[in-house]
């Protein structure tokens, strides 16, 4: 295999490229397969709660000019407190009537397309009283190097593993994790042992929101941004999780880093050898990966290693 | 509004229901009758505007004996030109070749279909949702990427097929797509109501009992996806056609979710139902995008943002508290009346 | 004379099986929740595969065979918690048991006079049977709307429409007023005079049927334990202890 080719010096960028994109992407596919897991639903929403958290931090960006990683932990809030928003106001009221899981991602699909309205106002509001761009919007200029790599690497692969220390220590240590996990997987018994699941739910949306706010508010560092960038990803999201594994919460992290690899070195290795034409076919990467792990592992990554295991 | 204006308006409206009727309908025999959630359901409706689009020029020159070296695609619009006089010329060479494009479309919408049903076959619900949704995205990628299609992100032009009515090529351009649903919209109802639709339901309402009475759920589910998709495939070669260009931007707002929202409202399950909303709801998007321009004083922000906000809010209101959308499905009634009460209930 | 003879080896709910049921007899299946009756059914019927084992229908292996195939062979089963279609009306409900409805194919189902006729007999059929199980004023409601025992009777008339010969019934008469469901148990012992059907019954309700069965089996912690005729099954002292032990 090309295996010594990928670690000459010109092939660095694309690794540091590809953990900075996969961690990023973790961190939203953990956010999808988490609620997945609890509520059942596959969160249309997720697109525009990306962007949302991109745009919090750059409207403090904008407003108070801090250093722009200042922004994650407001996005954190605001995006968590969003889907906060989407369980209380939309989906709870809906689950209390009994809707169909599909109804549920109607919704969300609906509430996602309010949000990117919302969005786009909030982007021409900052262009026209601050003067600035916000479309197509970059931070990358005032990110911070370190040992010759851009700042973003090291703090998208801290984020990334710093969030899932967490979620790990709570799902297994804190009585909180493992309510949350009898509501995943049992929901009407958890309930019956005294769980209060709409509390589950309506933190894990939090969470979930958080993580999103989180992986969009480091976004502006690594690439350009615009009102639907989020969008743009919904597929690479679900790809990173259903190829992980929506069986597990780790299968997003094995997702996000498969998909990212295939996404990202395999297009740089495919445009060098074959021709730079095919970048324009990037996109679709993530849609072969998931047509090829629903023929040879439905059930993800996570799935296929824990057959194996047993 | 003068009477002109508002004529005008209907005639838009009618043209954008004429579409959004097909497509809905399509969706509707999917997830309404058969249960299947089609997330996906501008693979289809692109499938068939870009297929079609791509396709045009070049039987055009075919068909109709028109020599150039000139590329169809590329300089679409100067080959057009030579195009364009033949078919103004004459309605009736231009119908034939509107139904052999309509033909085109439908069996691009089919082969979308097939793409599509590949993963209903064993997946379900959110899975196959997030699956389809993903699949939806694929042919705008290509679409600008691989220009011999449509030539890239400029996009193409479609022979001018209504160019034989002068100026009233839209009046007759709507009545044509009018009609055409409305033959859609009566062989859909039909085939509902056959056997073969009634199986549909079953599988909907309790697949592992279809299973148990001997029904092969994959040929239905898949037939039910072809049709659908067909359906799709038609209506977008029915706007490629009225719209006259394509561009790869068919997007999943206006060609998924609109759909969805337009089933929803009118109530799932039901042909009448599904037409009643998406009229209801093209009505209501055509006027809001009328009248938008006079709330923009009224407004803090840019009124080009007012559709989605308004749209998006609409369909969480009917889905808390309306879900099952203004028509209710009626229960069918079987072809056959019984003897004794001498009568068929209404269905 | 058709044997159905089935055993298994190892499965979560089945622990080596093995009985026999004889054409044209009703048979009772009974035992203490749990035992693995319905499991016995699945795995007859193509729902569940057995961990090791045979399914024998006459001469012909069936084992592992799909629901739809084991259903065109001519057996029919019922489910324990009514499984319905829930918009469609009870008539329809039975009309889509129908085996070899033209009308239910895509490209035949265009041309009318191709299915019309089968319709209409299918109808009548269908109507008959909602008229035994006195579900005659329901025939044109969504089933969702039918009390509980009235779904169990749907159910029963669904089955009713297959013109099977071996009909796998889970708890039939639960929810059914008892004297409904002495009139069920009657028709099928007549069903099984006059057409020489053969029935396989799950029941919990032993004093209506073990009236007019010919054989009981008794099932328990996912083995059989006792077969024979019912008045020496019920007196057999495992058989009483499995009741009591639960």
């Amino acid at each position: 295999m090309g295996c010594v080719g990928l670690l000459n010096p010109v092939a660095l960028p694309t690794i540091i490229s590809w953990l900075t994109y996969s961690s990023l992407l973790s961190m939203m596919a953990l956010g999808v397969t988490l609620l997945y897991r609890t509520t059942k639903v596959a969160n249309f929403a997720h697109a525009s709660l990306v962007t949302s958290g991109a745009y919090v931090a750059y409207s403090i960006v904008v407003v108070l000019h801090p250093n722009p990683y200042l922004g994650v932990p407001l996005a954190f809030a605001v995006v968590g407190g969003l889907g906060l928003l989407l369980f209380y106001g939309v989906l709870e009221p809906m689950r209390r009537r009994h809707s169909p899981t599909v109804m549920l991602m109607v919704a969300t699909l609906a509430f996602d397309i309010v949000l990117f309205g919302v969005l786009n106002i909030l982007a021409d509001y900052l262009a026209s009283t601050y003067f600035v761009p916000s479309r197509n919007i970059l931070l990358s200029s005032s990110d911070f190097t370190f040992m010759g790599q851009p700042g973003i690497f090291f703090v998208a692969v801290g984020v990334l593993s710093l969030c899932s220390v967490v979620l790990y220590f709570l799902l297994n240590f804190t009585t909180l994790g493992i309510a949350l996990r009898a509501s995943m997987e049992n929901s009407s018994l958890a309930q019956a042992i005294g769980v209060n699941v709409t509390l589950m739910l309506a933190i894990s949306w939090f969470a979930a929101g958080g993580l999103a706010g989180v992986s969009g508010a480091l976004l502006p560092m690594w690439t350009l941004v615009n009102p639907n960038t989020g969008t743009v990803l919904l597929a690479s999201m679900f790809c990173a999780s259903i190829v992980g594994g929506l069986d597990e919460i780790y299968g997003a992290v094995l997702g996000g880093f498969l998909l990212g690899f295939v996404d990202v070195v395999g297009t740089s290795v495919l445009a060098s050898s074959i021709g730079a034409w095919i970048a324009f076919y990037e996109p679709a990467v993530p849609l072969v990966v998931l047509a090829a792990t629903l023929i040879l592992a439905p059930k993800g990554l996570a799935g296929f290693l824990s057959r194996r295991r047993k | 509004m003068t009477l002109d204006q508002v004529i005008l308006f209907t005639v838009d409206l009618l043209a954008l229901f004429s579409v959004y009727l097909i497509i809905s309908l399509g969706l509707n025999l999917q997830q309404g009758v058969t249960g299947i959630p089609n997330f996906g359901l501008v693979l289809a409706v692109a499938g068939g505007a870009y297929i079609t689009a791509s396709l045009s020029t070049r039987l055009a020159i075919y068909l109709l004996n028109v020599h150039t070296s000139l590329d169809p695609i590329v300089n679409n619009v100067t080959v057009l030109q030579l195009v364009n006089p033949i078919l103004r010329s004459s309605p009736w060479i231009s119908i034939g070749l509107l139904i052999l494009f309509l033909i085109i479309g439908g069996a691009s919408g089919a082969l979308m279909g097939l793409i599509s049903s590949a993963p209903a076959i064993r997946l379900r619900e959110d899975y196959l949702a997030i699956t389809l949704l993903a699949f939806g995205e694929i042919l705008n990628v290509v679409g600008t990427g691989y220009d011999p299609l449509i030539g890239g992100p400029a996009g193409t032009s479609l022979p001018d097929i209504f160019g034989w009515a002068g100026q009233y090529r839209f009046y007759w351009a709507t009545l044509i797509m009018l009609l055409v649903a409305v033959m859609l919209f009566v062989y859909i109802e039909r085939l509902v109501k056959t056997p073969f639709g009634r199986v549909l339901k079953a599988i909907r309402d309790n697949e592992n009992t279809a299973m148990s009475l001997g029904k092969d759920i994959t040929r239905y589910r898949m037939s039910s996806i072809l049709i659908g998709s067909i359906l799709c495939g038609i209506a977008g070669a029915l706007w490629a056609l009225y719209s006259g260009a394509v561009t790869p931007s068919y997007d999943r707002l206006d060609y998924t979710f609109l759909p969805w929202l337009m089933v929803l409202l009118g109530g799932m399950g039901s042909n009448v139902g599904t037409a009643v909303g998406t009229l209801v709801f093209v009505t209501l998007d055509e006027l809001i995008d009328y009248f938008k321009y006079s709330f923009a004083p009224f407004l803090p922000f840019n009124v080009v943002w007012l559709n989605y906000l308004l749209l998006g809010l609409l369909t969480i209101f009917i889905l808390i508290y309306r879900p099952e959308g203004i028509i209710r499905e009626k229960w069918t009634s079987t072809p056959a009346a019984r003897p004794q009460t001498g009568e068929a209930k209404p269905g | 004379m058709k044997e159905v003879v089935t055993s298994f080896g190892k499965l979560r709910a089945l622990d080596g099986v093995t009985l026999s049921v004889e054409a044209g007899s009703v048979t009772l299946l009974i035992g203490p929740n749990g035992s693995g009756k319905t499991t016995l059914v699945n795995v007859i019927t193509g729902f569940q595969r057995p961990g090791g084992g045979h399914v024998y229908y006459g001469e012909k292996e069936i084992t592992g065979w799909s629901p739809q195939r084991v259903y065109r062979l001519g057996i029919t089963r019922t489910f324990q918690v009514p499984s319905l279609f829930g918009k469609l009306t009870t008539l329809q409900n039975l009309l889509v048991a129908d085996k070899t409805h033209p009308g239910e194919s895509f490209l035949k189902s265009h041309l009318r006079h191709l299915w019309i006729n089968h319709e209409k007999e299918t109808v009548e059929k269908a109507s008959g049977i909602l008229q035994t199980l006195g579900l005659a004023e329901q025939s044109d409601k969504p089933v969702s709307v039918l009390s509980g025992g009235q779904m169990k009777l749907t159910e029963l008339g669904r089955a009713l429409m297959s013109d099977a010969k071996l009909y796998l019934l889970d708890e039939p008469i639960s929810g059914v007023n008892p004297t409904l469901a002495l009139e069920i148990f009657a028709r099928i012992v007549s069903l099984r005079k006059q057409f020489g059907m053969t029935f396989f019954i799950i029941e919990h309700r032993l004093d209506i049927a073990l009236k007019y069965v010919d054989y009981v089996n008794v099932m328990a912690s996912g083995k059989l334990i006792a077969a024979g005729a019912p008045v020496q099954v019920v007196s057999d002292p495992k058989v009483i202890e499995a009741y009591l032990a639960r």
